[in-house]
């Protein structure tokens, strides 16, 4: 039995287990593999995230990266991976460099550096995750390194100013998406039907982009034109993160309370409709309160059937 | 560049056809030019070879300074300029020629992302090995990168040159590789390569296109330079169907032109240059 191993990784909101691309990779990777992961999220305790997050604490060893993490797992003989041909690895390889070097700033600047999305939504929400006084200062480091990182890879020459970098990153992860699209067509994962890294990856820096709500959401909305990849990442949600992360409830019970809302309404409009067809049909004062009572007995009825089908 | 000047450009580019005094500036090519500068270059050199467009290299101490995006090789073509490999396939591309065309969809994606698997990895680590291994840097980066300029200029340029590169490597999170780790990164990404090539002659089907002339640049850069130890060529010998395609690629498309072996002499000037 392998060691206990602990993931240490910002936690999650809007539907997600993770907000943080690269932790969202590591805990998709780990329920694909099966590995035991426990889930620690960084709260605002004084244990201050040092370093690089994701990171994974096995006994004494403490790995960073997300490559080194799933390297880690596979040693651990947790390979979401065997039943791939080479071909299809070398594959993997080249998708995943394709995502970092043309969807990655795209995806760190919607986070970190487009103004509105970064004051109102991005800040406030890893400062209230930070124990203060790291609080004021870790958000804005983290916006600093993002926009570091997108000048110095691609804001060379010929592109002088920073709106011309953005045009060009939003240019590139859009074709980024598209080339996923076509590739993913209408298979369930990237290679057959068994997930593998590259889902694990592609799930990760899809779903921030997918679910996060944004005031400024171009990249968002060019991925929801690409309805195989919002299945995808759907799918993934449903299948392999519905009950077992601790987070993830009270988004459940926020989806039930929405069902819940439209199924009452639903059946308010029919319940309405009907009263009218009576009215027309019969035009007797009697009936109408008889057939009303029937109605919201059928109603509770349906009212608390589905709310057992969806609490867990 | 916005959409609008893109369009514009496509369309100077479509109006004349490819001249014939094309020009592709790069640095001295004895002195001066560094590991990943050659390889980018040969890389353009190939693919131009395959789209059978006549090229005359031209050799300049202040190419990069030249280049409109900072970055070696670049084309002067008719009254326009070029640099890189990316840009260059596009404008060969609204000129009439492209090699990949034949591919479909899926294949185009896949052509794209390992494109971007040897720029990632290749190219990352071969500016690793010249600008952020000290023994190399010493010995073979900084007197050859300053070499036309005469004292203190060269060692000022080769410094300035230095922290720029070391600084992307901070903020693409190389810095704290050590030098088996970037090697074990070539290897993984050779292996991925190999394994795509299989047995077949190039890349996609029978006919190459433009990554088959990156992964040339790249690979046969790095087996004809000697530097301080030959770790990184054992790498990629370490793949008989890699070092098979480069030997195909050169006696293909570089043994034919006598006066133009740029590859060959490149390889025999590295041989006795590099010590």
């Amino acid at each position: 039995m392998a060691a206990p191993m602990e993931l240490r990784c910002w936690e999650g909101d809007w539907g997600l287990p993770s907000v943080h691309p690269e932790s969202l990779t590591v805990m998709a990777y780990a329920k694909f593999s099966g590995a035991p992961l426990t889930v620690n999220t960084i709260s605002r305790s004084w244990k201050a995230p040092k370093g690089d997050i994701p990171v994974l604490i096995s006994e004494d060893k403490v790995i960073s990266q997300p490559a080194k993490i799933l390297n880690f797992l596979r040693k651990q003989k947790y390979n979401a991976d065997y039943e791939l041909s080479a071909k299809q690895g070398a594959d993997t390889l080249a998708y995943i460099a394709l995502l970092e070097e043309k969807l990655l700033p795209a995806l760190l600047h919607t986070f970190w550096i487009e103004a509105e999305n970064y004051c109102s939504v991005t800040k406030p929400w890893f400062a209230s995750r930070i124990a203060f006084p790291l609080s004021l200062y870790l958000p804005g480091k983290m916006s600093r390194e993002a926009l570091n990182r997108i000048l110095l890879t691609k804001g060379g020459p010929p592109l002088y100013s920073l709106t011309e970098v953005e045009a060009q990153i939003y240019r590139d992860a859009k074709e980024c998406l598209n080339l996923l699209s076509k590739r993913l067509g209408t298979s369930q994962f990237f290679f057959g039907d068994t997930p593998t890294t590259l889902d694990a990856f592609v799930f990760g820096f899809l779903a921030p982009v997918y679910k996060v709500c944004f005031p400024r959401v171009q990249l968002q909305e060019h991925l929801k034109q690409l309805p195989n990849l919002c299945r995808f990442c759907d799918d993934i949600l449903t299948c392999y993160f519905r009950l077992s992360v601790s987070g993830h409830s009270p988004a459940g019970q926020d989806t039930a309370d929405a069902n819940l809302q439209k199924l009452t309404q639903l059946v308010d409009k029919e319940s309405n409709l009907i009263e009218k067809m009576d009215d027309n049909l019969r035009k007797s004062p009697q009936h109408p309160p008889r057939k009303l009572t029937t109605l919201k007995l059928a109603v509770h009825g349906e009212e608390s059937s589905p709310f057992n089908r969806l609490s867990p | 560049m916005s959409l609008v000047a893109e369009a514009f450009v496509t369309q100077l580019a479509a109006a004349e056809p490819w001249p014939e005094n094309a020009a592709l500036y790069q640095q001295l090519k004895d002195e001066q030019i560094l590991l990943s500068d050659n390889a980018s270059s040969l890389a353009v050199q190939a693919f131009l070879q395959m789209c059978n467009l006549p090229i005359r290299v031209v050799c300049r101490a202040n190419a990069e300074y030249m280049s409109p995006s900072g970055k070696v090789p670049f084309i002067h073509v008719g009254n326009q300029v070029v640099s890189e490999l990316g840009p260059i396939v596009q404008f060969v591309k609204a000129k009439g020629h492209s090699l990949s065309d034949g591919l479909d969809e899926v294949q185009k994606a896949e052509m794209k992302a390992y494109m971007e698997l040897v720029n990632n990895m290749l190219l990352t680590a071969e500016l690793y090995l010249q600008w952020c291994d000290d023994v190399t840097v010493e010995e073979i980066t900084h007197p050859r990168y300053g070499s036309p300029y005469p004292w203190p200029l060269n060692r000022i340029l080769s410094y300035q040159k230095q922290w720029e590169v070391k600084r992307k490597m901070k903020a693409i999170g190389w810095a704290g590789k050590t030098l088996e780790q970037v090697l074990e990164d070539v290897d993984q990404c050779c292996q991925a390569l190999s394994q795509r090539l299989g047995t077949q002659p190039y890349f996609f089907n029978k006919q190459p296109t433009e990554l088959d002339a990156l992964v040339f640049g790249h690979l046969f850069t790095i087996l004809t330079t000697q530097l301080i130890t030959d770790e990184l060529s054992e790498k990629v010998k370490n793949y008989s169907n890699l070092t098979a395609f480069c030997r195909r690629i050169e006696q293909q498309y570089f043994e034919v032109h006598d006066k133009d072996s740029s590859a060959i002499a490149a390889r025999s000037a590295k041989r006795s240059l590099l010590r």
